[in-house]
Parts: C-alpha cells; structure tokens; sequence
C-alpha cells in the first residue's frame, strides 16, 4: 500500500482532472440507479391510479427521459474525462522515471541494456493507469454509491437499507477477498512455476546447439513443456475459485433482492410501504448491483498494480554506481590520463575484473589494449569514463582524482565509439543533431562526409530526413556504425574512446572506417580496445590485457 | 514527426493485412476448441433464459402483491422458484468460467508446443538473431495473452447471435409494441457501432503512424540513455519527452473522442430503450395511450418488459467490454506469428528433393561416388551458403576421411562456423552438397555420428555430471567418472564439496572457461562419436589452460576425426592437415 500511496502523491498536480473524472462517473451511476428505480415507481403508481386524473404523469415520464439522456452524456464525459487524466498522469510518470534514470545510466543499469528490464518497466508504468481507471475510480464511485443507495432506502425502510448495504458489502468486498486469499498459495506456486520456466528456458534457448548436437533438445523440451501443463494446472484450480467466486457474489446479490423483496412485501402488509413504494425499492436494490460489479476486478488489479508500483520504485530509488561531487571541478585543457594501482570488480562478483593496473596515458597517444572477450578490457574503458568507481587504486585526469568532476561534464570530454551503435528511432539528421543540437548544415554535411555516408544519403528520396530506427528505415550494421562515426566527428572531443570499433562489420567497412578515425585522431587521445589485429595501424603502444592484468607489448 | 499521407495509407494498409493473418490464425486455433467454447456459450445463454424466467417470477409476484393484494405467505411457493432460479443462475457462471478455462488451456498449451518444436527446427543460428528475453516472452507472456480471447470473447460472441433474439422471441407476445422497440434498437446497435467505428478507423488512419512511433519512443530513449548522457542531452531529452507525450495525448483524445461515441451509442440505445419502455407502459397503464396493446396492459407486463429492457442489452455490453481481449489477443498473434511464421533451415532427409531431375541424378551419382571412395568420410561438393544477399561460403570443395586431424583455420568472420554448421545439419547449404559417409547429411543423422563443442560451452542448470552427461542421460556413474578423469574434470570437481554433483549453472557461474571447456571434452568424450568437432575450443583461455586443454584433446580423440576450427598457432601446430579459409573460400 506504501508504494501505491507514494505513487498517488505523484498524482497530484493533476487532482481537478481526477476528481472531475470521479464526479462525473457519480453522476452517471446516479443517473444510472435513478432511471430504472424511477421507471420501476412510475408503472406501478400508474397502474395503481388507473387513470391520468388522479396522477400528475408528466413530471416522472420527463424525468425518466431526462435521466436517459443524462446517463448517455454522463457515460461519455465520464470516459473522455477519466482517460484524459490518466494520460496526463502516465505522461508526467513517465518524465519522472526518465529523470531517475539518468542519474543509474550507465553504471547501474549497463547490464540491462539489453532492453528487458526497460520493456517490464514500460509496461509497469502502463499498468498504473489502472491505479486510477480500474482501481481508485470505481472504488471511489461504488463506495459514495452504496452510501447514496442505502442512505435512500434507509427513508423508506431502515431494516431493507442495512439489510441490503451488510449484503452488497458481503456480495461484492468480502466473497472476493475471501476466494482470493484461498487462491494465494496457487497464484505463489504459478510465479514460481514461471520462474523456473523461464530459467529452463535460457538455457534451452542459449545452449540450444549444445542441445541438438547432443540430442538433448526433445528432453529439455519435455520437461518445459511439463512446467507448462504444471502451471496451466495450477491455474485451472484458480480458476476454479475465481468461478466460485463469481458464482457466490451472484448468489448472494440475488438473495439480497429475495431478502428485501419478502421484507418489503411484510412492510407493505402492514401498511409501512405503499405498492408504488414496494416497487420502487426492488428496482433501487437491481440497479444498486451495478454499482459494485466492478469492485472485484478492480481488487484483482490492486495486487497487480502494486506489485508493478513496487517494482518500478525499487528501480527509481537504486543508489548511482558513482556519488557526485557537490561542486565539481572545472577540467582544465589537459588530457593526460593516469591510473594508480586500480583494482576493479563488480559489486556483488567477487571476482576481480582488473588487477593493480598503472599506466599513464599522456594527452595525444594512440594506444590499443588487446585480449580476450571477457578478460577486463571494457572495464577499463568504463573505469575512465567514470561509469564506476575503483575499489582500490586512482584514477586522475590531469593530475586530479576523477572522483573531483561531475560525470556529466567529464562526459564531455569522451567521444566513444563502440559495437553497439545507438539510433534513434528519428530522422538521421536528429540522430545526428544528438552529437551537436546547435550543428550548423556545413558541420553537418562535413560529419557525413567524413563517416563516409554521403553515398547512402544520396540513394535517400528523403536524405538526411528519412526516419530510422524502430520502425523507420533499417540500416545495415555498417550504416549505423558510420552514423556513431559521424557523431564522433561532430562532438569533436579531446578523447577518443574506441570499444571493439569495427566488431561485426565486413573487411571493406573496416578499413574505411579506420581511415575515418586516422584522419581525425590526429591531435586526439586514442584510447582502443579489441580483440582483433586490423586497426592496430592506427597507435604507437599495445598492451595486452589478460584476465584483469595489464601488459605492455612490443611497437607495432 | 512529419508523415505524409500516403506514409500512412501505406502502414495502416500493411497493418490491416497483417492483423487479418493474425485473426486467421487465431480462428485456426479455436478450431480445436469449439466444444469447450460451445459450452461456456449454453451455459451463458442459460443464464438468460433464467434472467427471463427470474423477471417473469418478480414481475408476477410484484403484480401479486401491489394489485392482487395476496398475503406474502400464500406466494412463497413462487419465493422458491425465485430461489431456485438464483442458484441455476450461480451454477451457469460457475460453468460459463470453468468451460471458457478449458478452451483458454488447451489453446495455450498447444500453442506453446508449437513454439517449442519451432525453435529446435529453426536451429541456433536463426535463434541467436533474436534476444532470448524476447523469445521467452512470448513462450510465456504473450502465449497466457490469448486466454481471455478463447475463455470469454468467443462463448460471449456465439451468446450475442442468440440471447436478443429469445428476448425478442419472448417479449413480443407479450408486448409487441415493446418487442418492437427491442428489434428496431437491438440491431440498430451494431449498425450505429460500426458506422462510429468507420468513422474511428479513418480518424485512426490519420493518427496510427504517429501513435506507433510515439509509444515506442520513451523505450527508445530510455534504452539510449547512456548515448544522450554521454552527449551532454539526457536533460534536454526530457523537455522532448514531455513534449511528445503531450501531443501523444492530445492525439490519441481525438482518436477516443470518436471511439468512445461507439459505446455512448450502446449507452443511448440503453438507457433510451429503458425510457421508452417505461413511459410507453406507463402511459399505457394511465389510459393515455391508444395504439398497441397498451390499453389491457396489466402491471406484472409491464414490469415484465420494463426489467428486461436492460437485460436485452447485456450481452452487447460485455462483448464491447471484452473486446479489448481481442485487440490483447491480436496483438499476441502478431508476436507469435514472428516465431512460428519464420523459414526453417531444417535440413530435411533428401533436401534437394524438389530439383529437377538432373540434379537428383547428380546426388544419388555423387553419393555412389563417395560411396565408392569409402575413406572420405566427409564431403562438401561444391557448397555454398549466403544469407540473403550476403555470400558466407563460396564453392567450398573438401574432403575428409576417417581418422584426419584437421584444423580448420581462418580469420573470425571467415567462414568456419558457418562450414560446421552445414556439416551439423544446423543449417542448409544454399547451394552444392554436404555429404558425411556418403549420405547427403541431415540434422539426425550428423548429431548420431558427430559430438560437437562449440567456443564456450554452454553449462546447464543442474550437476556438473548432468552435464557431462548430456547426450547419454542413462550412462552408468562409472563411464561417466571415467570420462570426467580422462577429460581433467575431476583435477577441480574433487576439491569441491559435493564432487561431481556440485550444482551449476547459469552459464557455469564460478567456473572458469578452462573448467567449462573441459566439461565440454568429457561431454564430447562420454559420447564416443566418430568424428569430433570443436569450434575455437581455445578461444576464450590463457596459454597455461590452453596448453593443458590441447593434451587432453590430443590424449582423449587419438583414435577419432577430429576438425577443429581456430586461427591460433598452437592448434595449427599439432594437427596433421590444415585447411585455411579466407573471406568464404578455401585457399589451396
């Protein structure tokens, strides 16, 4: 309830569009109630008169007509109103969960970059639209209803009006919370089948050749498909309580009816109640089941948008890998990098990833470090940039401790190249503008031509303006690699970081874009990484870097 | 965020066609459920034919009461039926829920088979191409994402086609000035609905491109935070973010403003139905009325028609409440239909089966031939394979026979995979052939005669003897022991605690690679295939584990075909015959 409560607060800014939203959808409800109580009163009072003498009919048929029209409308506005706010309210959680990002990107959530945990954390934020449409609003509107319906009977029968309230609350609150505790220890038991379900499945899908070259694959496959049957049993028996469930709140708001029917009929017996009365109340008691219909799904929602408002704020209030300075220090116009004795590993790995690493990289070398996949050199590369803290040991840029600068500003001064080029899903001249907002077109013209991608554009009806990325125009890997080149060349930094630059690409692409770098490294910092030998023309030191030790080894 | 107009004609036309194949599948899928669905119908259907009873019952006994002026104790005979009628209606959503499950879970698990058998026969390169986060999600997720649409959406449908026509069928003996409001508002709804959904649709067009875009644009930034943050832009980016959400919302608003008018129409027809009916029988009772039967209308009639009235509109109702179950469940299809739509490069028993004649005499001629010359025992004759436009392997002409050791040498990129691959039956040549002992080779077949071990092996959850044993589940402990020790596993298992049941997993966190590729060797080893296959077995290893490995190797597969592909020195070094290729081609 804490974090549900911690996100409503959130909610604020946007309370008038909330509580119109709310309003509105009371009134419908009362428009909703009163249409079918008042038509169940007109009939019988006109049966019960007979004639048009004795009864002034115009009054009730208006106001029957009247309330159809106001529902109609009342419905319509209620839904506009309703979504227009939860829209406002997803819109600025959504800011607000940008704004916590930033500080946890990249140390913190480098390894999720996959995308997996982003795609959860959208769909979370999405799930608490039902805070307010599925969850806070009907339950607001059934809770006010009842109230109204039964403060209404309670004027003509007091014993029907507690009768009924005890009842709906027992029919709409009670069963289902009683069947949903009863469903607790299966909804547990599927959470963990899934769990392990996904478990098996990595490992299916990762080692999936290691399966078929073993004949394992139709055993695993088994076994998977096993704890599909396990869950779908599991959740049989669930569904076998939500049934019952449903099933007994039906029950029970037709005994409600039965209830008030027999107590109305005795009233009226005995003169407490006139016919017309008698009618009116049975409809009242109908109508009110409406009021409440939602209430069990909207308790079903409850777990769920808690358990997405728990998550996306354990997220949101993750500590950053690096603590900024209160002020940080204005870096000066000198690059020399140096580490001292840097020690490095990952929190919650107890292996060491870098071991005692000195070195001092004076502004304007070109230096590459090679080795193997895995043994430590990427980690460097992030040491530098200050996406982490070393253990032991210093780094300092010119002469001061990088832990003195504000990661934001010392990032400023790096211009990475990597495997993994980031587009955007915008136009290639916005993915570029990134680099340089303030680019002028010849700086932008110069860029392509210096990445070499003159020609694609040239092919583009739309040139630079043609969308790419998510479903625009898909560029090759080669393409998109030019792109973080051109990038590169309009931030212009001091400090070329190059992380496996031209993994993945074919053997022409990788020479070009060599060439690219040749030519505007000059004067720059060349910091490289890979485990490749072409390239290596493009520095004067090589070290080679195996398991977390640094080595130097003979100019190349 | 300019579109043009023909953008989006263009990608709502793609969009239309590919949710009419997502709605076909799904229609194939329920094929096999008709019966559970059926049943889940009659039971809702059920429901409202005691709804119709139920109203009957109250409308006499109010009639009963208000006008006859009975005693309340000379009805109770009809307080009973109403009793009893309640609890046939609890039993039939008890049954509407529990048969709707069924149809949902059959769906699912076959579904999930479906998938499951589709990812053996698409074959681990055209798996690796997808994130395996995204795979599982839709095994699990977007698979359980098509329940309601079996367990609600398709018994509610067949219940809209029945339950207003029994209602009209009823009430218009009855009434048949009210039967005729219901015939003429009933159908109306669908009409007016599709109308406003028309009108939706052309308002969607307008607004569906920019929609798509917009909502995968957060995930966008979010996924390049660190590249905005790295460019000084994060913050700036937020200010954007803003912006586009707020003229996300303002578009989708009049999107919804047109949508919503569809269930305002249901709403209208509602409540106006509920009006009319009242004011007609109520005016009615009063005299004021003359056409129609509503002159002799008595009040258990009138309440009769008058509690129906909404009743007739239900199943309309929650077929446009549960309507999101379909768009839910589209939207899986669409995910699902990624996978199970995907070509499969299974490589099939004869899988030049469908070529002209001339080249299936070129086969069984080939196979003769490389039967004839009984000591090749692999062949690739003329081979190629490209991906798409993208030329892998080019002519590849090699032979191999029995008891070679060969190293397979060439540059990351070149080729080596790929040619292992084909010999695996992984993949499917594009052109030529892949023949091992004589046989064009088949996936089956190549896994029988080969053990394989590619760069880093993959360790499974569970024992390190699980893992060894992988291809021989069965084995006794004491080949498995023996495979261990002339593989070196037990140098290290026997320093842990539990020996070789220590549990691993989770790509062998806590091993080392040198540990996981022996694990490899004794898993290859406990096999005792003919011909061994090892891909860059070195790759990820120090010169002293490298060293170590390439003894154990040189020890365990002596009397075996051993290929192993690397570009290191070392390995080069202690084989007997080295095969280099450069850019796809074999270099003689």
């Amino acid at each position: 309830m804490r974090d549900l409560w911690f996100f409503l607060k959130l909610f604020k800014p946007h309370r008038v569009w909330l509580c119109t939203g709310i309003l509105l959808s009371l009134l419908t409800a009362f428009a909703s109630i009163s249409l079918l109580t008042l038509s169940g009163w007109f009939i019988s009072s006109s049966a019960l008169a007979g004639t048009a003498i004795s009864f002034n009919f115009m009054l009730p048929a208006a106001q029957i007509r009247a309330l159809a029209i106001t529902r109609t409308v009342g419905r319509y506005g209620e839904r506009l109103l309703t979504h227009e706010a939860t829209f406002r309210v997803l819109a600025s959680l959504r800011s607000w969960f940008f704004l916590q990002l930033i500080p946890l990107v990249p140390g913190r959530l480098a390894a999720l970059r996959s995308g997996d945990l982003l795609s959860n954390m959208i769909s979370d934020i999405d799930a608490l639209d039902a805070l307010y449409l599925r969850l806070l609003a009907p339950a607001i509107v059934a809770t006010l209803g009842v109230i109204a319906v039964v403060s209404f009977l309670y004027l003509y029968s007091p014993l029907i009006s507690l009768t009924t309230g005890t009842m709906l609350l027992l029919a709409a609150i009670a069963t289902p919370w009683l069947f949903k505790r009863l469903g607790l220890a299966g909804a547990e038991a599927i959470v963990a089948l899934a769990a392990s379900f996904r478990v098996r499945q990595i490992d299916m899908i990762q080692g999936l050749a290691d399966l078929l070259a073993n004949q394992a694959y139709s055993r695993f496959s088994g076994l998977l498909i096993n704890l599909s049957e396990l869950m779908i049993n599991t959740q049989r028996q669930n569904n076998r309580l939500t049934a019952m469930s449903s099933a007994l709140t039906l029950l029970l708001s037709q005994i409600t009816l039965l209830t008030a029917l027999v107590l109305a009929a005795i009233s009226f017996q005995d003169g407490l109640l006139s016919g017309a009365e008698l009618a009116l109340i049975i409809f009242c008691v109908m109508a009110a089941f409406e009021l409440v219909t939602p209430l069990p799904q909207a308790m079903q929602m409850l777990a769920k948008t808690q358990k997405a408002a728990s998550r996306i704020r354990h997220v949101a209030e993750l500590p950053p890998t690096v603590i900024q300075p209160k002020q940080g220090l204005a870096i000066a116009n000198s690059y020399e990098l140096q580490l001292n004795d840097v020690s490095f590993r990952y929190v919650d790995h107890h292996d060491w990833v870098l071991k005692n690493i000195t070195l001092t990289i004076p502004q304007g070398t070109k230096l590459a470090i090679i080795g193997a996949s895995g043994s430590g050199k990427t980690s460097l590369l992030q040491l530098l940039m200050r996406y982490f803290d070393p253990e032991h040991g210093d780094i300092l840029l010119s002469g001061q401790n990088l832990r003195k600068f504000n990661s934001d500003d010392l990032l400023l001064n790096f211009g990475l190249l990597s495997q993994r080029s980031q587009l955007f899903a915008a136009t290639i001249k916005e993915n570029l503008l990134i680099a340089k907002p303030k680019a002028t077109m010849t700086e932008l013209n110069a860029a392509i031509k210096a990445a070499g991608l003159e020609k694609l554009i040239s092919y583009l009806p739309e040139g630079m303006d043609t969308w790419v990325g998510e479903s625009g125009l898909k560029l090759s890997g080669g393409e998109a690699r030019r792109i973080a080149l051109a990038r590169l060349y309009l931030k212009d930094a001091p400090v070329l970081i190059l992380d496996e630059p031209t993994e993945g690409l074919d053997a022409d692409t990788e020479q070009e874009i060599f060439n690219a770098l040749a030519k505007f490294a000059v004067n720059k910092t060349l910091i490289m990484v890979t485990h490749r030998e072409s390239g290596l023309s493009l520095v004067d030191v090589i070290y080679r870097m195996e398991l977390g030790v640094l080595t130097e080894m003979a100019a190349s | 965020m300019q579109l043009t107009e023909t953008d989006n004609q263009r990608f709502f036309d793609e969009r239309k066609l590919r949710e009419k194949r997502c709605a076909g599948w799904l229609k194939e899928q329920s094929k096999s459920v008709r019966k559970p669905v059926l049943l889940a119908a009659i039971a809702g259907i059920t429901n409202g034919l005691a709804i119709i009873a139920q109203s009957a019952l109250l409308a006499y006994i109010l009639q009963a009461l208000i006008i006859d002026k009975l005693q309340w104790l000379v009805l109770m005979p009809y307080f009973l039926w109403l009793a009893a009628i309640f609890v046939l209606r609890s039993v039939c959503v008890y049954f509407h829920q529990s048969c709707g499950f069924e149809a949902s879970a059959n769906v699912r698990a076959s579904v999930r088979q479906q998938l499951i058998d589709k990812f053996a026969s698409l074959g681990p390169t055209a798996i690796k191409q997808r994130h395996s986060g995204e795979l599982i999600a839709i095994t699990l997720e977007q698979v359980d994402a098509l329940e309601n649409y079996f367990s609600r959406y398709l018994a509610q449908h067949t219940i809209v086609g029945v339950l207003p026509i029994i209602m009209i069928a009823v009430v218009m003996p009855v009434n048949w000035i009210v039967g005729l409001i219901f015939l003429l508002t009933g159908p109306l709804v669908p009409v007016f609905m599709a109308l406003v959904g028309m009108g939706a649709a052309s308002a969607n067009r307008n607004q569906f491109l920019a929609m798509t875009r917009m909502s995968g644009y957060f995930l966008d930034r979010m996924q390049g935070l660190a590249t905005l943050k790295l460019f000084g832009q994060a913050y700036h980016e937020l200010t954007n973010i803003n912006h586009i959400a707020e003229g996300f919302r303002e578009k989708t608003m009049a999107v919804l403003r047109i949508a919503f008018l569809s269930s305002a129409i249901l709403e209208f027809f509602s409540a106006v139905a509920v009006a009319l009916v009242a004011v007609y029988v109520g005016l009615g009772l009063l005299g004021q009325i003359h056409f129609g039967p509503a002159q002799q209308i008595s009040l258990s009639e009138a309440l009769f028609v008058l509690l129906l009235a909404p009743e007739f509109f239900m199943p309309l109702r929650q077929l446009a409440i549960f309507y999101h179950d379909k768009a839910a469940a589209l939207g899986a299809a669409d995910a699902i239909l990624t996978i199970l739509e995907q070509d499969t490069e299974l490589v099939i028993a004869n899988n030049h089966g469908h070529e002209e004649p001339s080249s299936i005499i070129n086969n069984v001629l080939n196979t003769l031939d490389a039967l004839d010359n009984k000591s090749s025992l692999i062949e690739f004759k003329n081979t190629s394979k490209s991906y798409g436009q993208r030329q892998v392997l080019t002519d590849i002409n090699l032979r191999i026979s029995a008891g070679e050791k060969i190293a397979l040498v060439g540059e990351s990129g070149a080729g080596k995979t790929t040619l292992l691959n084909l010999l695996l039956g992984f993949e499917a040549a594009t052109e030529g052939l892949v023949l091992l002992e004589g046989q064009s080779v088949t996936r089956e077949q190549a896994t029988q005669t080969l053990a394989w071990a590619g760069q880093s092996a993959y360790i499974f959850h569970g024992s390190i003897r699980d893992n060894i044993a992988l291809a021989n589940p069965d084995a006794c402990d004491q080949s498995i022991i023996a495979a261990a020790t002339a593989a070196g596993v037990t140098e290290f298992s026997t320093q842990l605690a539990e020996g070789l049941l220590t549990q691993i997993g989770e790509r062998g966190y806590g091993l080392s690679g040198g540990q996981i590729q022996r694990i490899a060797l004794a898993r290859a080893f406990l096999k005792n295939a003919e011909i061994i296959v090892l891909d860059e077995p070195t790759a990820n290893l120090d010169t002293a584990n490298k060293k170590r490995l390439l003894d154990l190797i040189d020890l365990l597969f002596k009397d075996k075909t051993l290929i192993i592909a690397s570009h290191d020195n070392e390995v080069i070094k202690r084989m007997d015959r080295k095969i280099l290729i450069q850019q796809g081609r074999l270099v003689p």
